[in-house]
């Protein structure tokens, strides 16, 4: 035999080696994200998906949304840390904690990790954006180890909501002697220490974080007994570490459709799928980019927003982009808000009626080269993306051709996200994608649809006293349910936006787990609930 | 010797200086803003929310000022801490660089031991048959895009086949150790050294057909030396001139490694990192990244215009 041979021979022999000798996946659920969590420590998140992912599975809140994610009053909501709780009157809450909840490093959860941890979150220096969610909170107080009791502000039916959804309980004892400042960079967040079903084991940069499940779980015990978070920022990566057998789970497959068949053709994966809270949206300027000081001179005027939603066939794109894991919303409501207004504007779209009210206000294409002018000026648009979101990427393309089909010019502009952020932050665009997670409350609305807004993250600069009227009475309301309909549906009809898709969280999983229990608040918080198939053990 | 070596550091470290302008002025002059990745994309952030975050780091201080307090620190050997990772820029280039070594010196190591060898046979075969095909697959090679390349191995050797992992570095699952890292070595150092090798091979085969056309080639076969002989001992000794160049030019490749192959493999490497901090605007980690580039990229040209020196003393006058 010749060296070189001989040489590749051996070469093979010691790659394929591991193969024979490597462990199963067993009870370990491995998975993929698009990037490494940089601090999986509640109050600490900045929303962004990855922490929350992790700190979910690290970090317990008082209670948690049930299956119906219902957030008005107490009934839909299921014990977490705290065991129990009742009602003093209509502005206090008092939660009982759990006896047997305990700190992965032993230490039992108290009342005092509780008080702390509001502490932090309700400090706007450190966590702006939950002290604003939080700030109808009056005081938090301790009775005993085992007692809190949170009061309100005022009377309103999400008290409640507001108590518990927002956070994951931190422990005192590791954190109180850390500055605020710079709980950031201290060793907690290379090694979070939490009260939920999996602990911390470690995180190898680039590569991956490993979790454990905590023997004897005070809510149960958990049936997968390991998770191995790996870190692909590219989606094809992705998908080949799913198709390879290197991991056990992937979500949002969908876009791209073809994912789907690719997955088909694995036996040993099954395609799940759930609603999602999460929404696409082409925003109306209603500020001139220029001067926002000036109304935009063709987005101000509501038949004009009204004729660029009917111009365009929302259901064949969104369609043609997520199958029929994802619908036409009414307003700006994800699949899981719950409302149910009636639509304003056909899905389908109509393109006579777009025409016709373009015609109206005055825009007609004089000069034959089918795009419509008013007064020497084109009717033309920018349509700013992010090139990070295929859906975004994807539906740019159709809106921009059945646009034109109507007389209207975009420019498309296509943006790396970190360029993308500051436009829409500084209101520099004409039509800005957006895609949005939201709370599963319609109360969140106010933030970006109200005239109050405006100074906030109402980006759009959208305004209509009425709307304000209808969110500030569901408020207070016992029953905000018919009034957030309305106001959802009066937005709908306004059309500030282009509210395109409404997509599920399409996945898929390895055979051998059962009993998948998927909550859409934090895809994978429960997976100490599923169950792995007794033959794959 | 010595005057020209200390006249080519001290022009190394004026080079260096004079990237770490530039470099922080283009990474500061690109449009976007660390806030706008730091927030998410799925939520849109208050006004006030990005102006604190952007003053906590630093960024509302005049462009000067932000300049001299990335000097002092980089004096201190301290690269700033990465916005997005919140960890220091030193450590998360050091947890990278094993990786990113390996793979860049395994390419470098083939390129530069199987190309040579490719490029010489193929200087000694000239216009044969051998010739022929080598060029073609060199040339087809090269002009192939590597993410494309790797993407087709990926699927054929790791997807369809099963014979190799399709991403990472180790398997988290596994024991770890030189086979699961060589293992998992394979396709993406396959993909690069697939997709650069053709540039050895080309450079060095017209570096040996000039080389084997020299007097001195004449010389040593009238000596009656074997053509095996004249080859490797005469002929591509004098050729190895133009690869110390190539060679200080591909040794960046280590440091920085290839973005896009890193990427399709899920290869944990620095150029991976840089790409995301560059995306995300993660100004010090950016910066950090590209001044290593840089120093390797110098450092390279260096080394090879020190090789040249020791082999063509013309070269330091």
């Amino acid at each position: 035999m010749a060296p070189l041979t001989r040489a590749a021979l051996a070469a093979s022999l010691l790659l394929a080696a591991p193969l024979v000798a490597q462990e199963g996946p067993g009870r370990t659920l491995r998975l993929v994200f698009g990037a490494e969590p940089t601090a999986p420590v509640p109050t600490l998140t900045r929303g962004l998906t990855q922490n929350n992912d992790v700190a979910s599975l690290l970090f317990l809140p008082l209670a948690a949304p049930g299956p119906s994610l219902s957030t008005v009053g107490e009934a839909g909501f299921e014990p977490r840390l705290a065991r129990s709780w009742h009602r003093r009157d209509s502005l206090t809450i008092a939660f009982d904690l759990d006896p047997r909840a305990r700190w992965h490093d032993g230490r039992p959860v108290t009342a005092a990790d509780v008080l702390f941890t509001f502490e932090r979150a309700r400090n706007p220096k450190l966590a702006p954006s939950l002290a604003l969610l939080l700030g109808r909170i009056a005081s938090v107080t301790a009775e005993g180890d085992r007692r809190v009791v949170v009061r309100f502000t005022e009377r309103y039916p999400e008290q409640f909501y507001d108590a518990t959804f927002h956070l994951g309980i931190l422990p005192a004892h590791l954190l109180a002697g850390v500055p605020p400042d710079s709980l950031a960079a201290s060793p907690f967040l290379r090694a979070p220490v939490g009260s939920g079903a999996y602990r911390w084991v470690r995180l190898v940069p680039g590569q991956f974080t490993e979790l454990e499940a905590v023997p004897g779980f005070f809510l149960g015990r958990p049936g997968v007994d390991r998770i191995v978070i790996r870190y692909a920022t590219d989606p094809s990566a992705r998908l080949n570490l799913l198709l390879g057998g290197e991991i056990d789970a992937l979500d949002f497959l969908v876009p791209p459709l073809d994912n789907l068949q690719l997955v088909g053709e694995h036996p040993e994966l099954r395609v799940v799928h759930a609603p999602s809270l999460s929404y696409g949206y082409v925003l109306f300027n209603h500020r001139d980019p220029a001067d926002t000081s000036r109304p935009h001179p063709l987005l101000a005027d509501r038949d004009v927003r009204r004729a660029l939603v009917l111009a365009i066939d929302r259901e064949a794109i969104t369609r043609a982009i997520f199958g029929t894991y994802a619908v036409v919303p009414i307003g700006p409501a994800s699949q899981l808000v719950p409302v149910q207004p009636a639509r304003a504007l056909a899905a389908r779209g109509d393109l006579a009626e777009a025409q016709r009210l373009l015609a109206a206000a005055g825009w007609v294409d004089a000069d034959g080269d089918g795009i419509r002018e008013r007064d020497g000026r084109p009717l033309a648009l920018t349509l700013s993306y992010p090139t990070s979101s295929a859906p975004r990427r994807l539906a740019s393309q159709a809106l921009a051709e059945q646009w034109r089909r109507a007389g209207v010019a975009i420019t498309l502009e296509p943006l790396e996200f970190a360029a993308y952020g500051p436009k829409f932050i500084g209101r520099r665009f004409d039509l800005a994608f957006q895609g949005a997670t939201q709370d599963p409350t319609p109360s969140a609305l106010a933030q970006s649809w109200s005239c109050a807004g405006r100074s906030g993250t109402n980006y759009g600069g959208y305004c209509n006293p009425r709307v304000d009227s209808l969110l500030a009475r569901a408020r207070t309301a016992r029953d905000p349910r018919p009034l957030w309909n309305e106001a959802v549906g009066t937005i709908d009809g306004d059309a500030p936006a282009l509210f395109l898709y409404a997509q599920a969280n399409v996945l898929a999983v390895a055979r051998r787990f059962d009993e998948i229990v998927l909550r859409p608040t934090s895809w994978w918080s429960d997976v100490w609930r599923w169950r792995v198939r007794a033959a794959a053990r | 010797m010595r005057p020209w070596l200390l006249r080519r550091l001290a022009q190394t470290a004026a080079t260096l200086l004079l990237a770490l302008v530039l470099l922080f002025l283009l990474v500061r002059l690109a449009p976007g803003d660390p806030v706008a990745t730091m927030l998410g994309e799925d939520r849109a952030a208050a006004p006030e929310e990005v102006a604190r975050l952007r003053a906590q780091l630093g960024l509302d201080r005049p462009l000067p000022a932000q300049f001299a307090g990335y000097v002092a620190g980089l004096a201190r050997g301290d690269l700033g801490t990465s916005i997005r990772y919140q960890r220091p820029v030193r450590e998360l280039l050091a947890s990278r660089l094993g990786p990113t070594l390996l793979l860049g010196g395994t390419v470098l190591l083939v390129n530069f031991t199987v190309g040579t060898w490719l490029g010489v046979v193929q200087a000694t075969r000239r216009g044969r048959a051998a010739d022929r095909w080598l060029s073609a697959a060199a040339v087809t090679s090269y002009a192939m895009p590597s993410f494309w390349l790797g993407l087709a191995l990926a699927w054929l050797v790791g997807l369809r086949w099963r014979l190799l992992p399709v991403g990472g570095f180790t398997d988290p699952l596994g024991e770890g150790g030189a086979a699961d890292v060589a293992r998992h070595l394979v396709l993406p150092a396959l993909t690069l050294s697939l997709a650069s090798i053709g540039a050895v091979m080309r450079q060095q085969r017209s570096a040996a057909i000039e080389a084997l056309g020299a007097p001195f080639i004449v010389t040593a076969r009238a000596k009656g030396l074997g053509e095996r002989a004249v080859t490797w001992r005469h002929a591509w000794r004098s050729a190895l001139g133009p690869m110390l160049t190539l060679l200080g030019l591909w040794l960046p490749l280590v440091v920085t490694g290839a973005v896009f192959v890193e990427a399709v493999f899920a290869w944990p490497g620095i150029g991976q990192l840089a790409a995301q901090a560059a995306a995300a605007r993660d100004y010090p980690l950016v910066l950090g990244a590209s001044l290593l580039a840089a120093a390797a990229v110098l450092v390279g040209s260096l080394v090879a215009d020190v090789g040249q020196a020791l082999l063509d003393p013309r070269v330091r006058a």
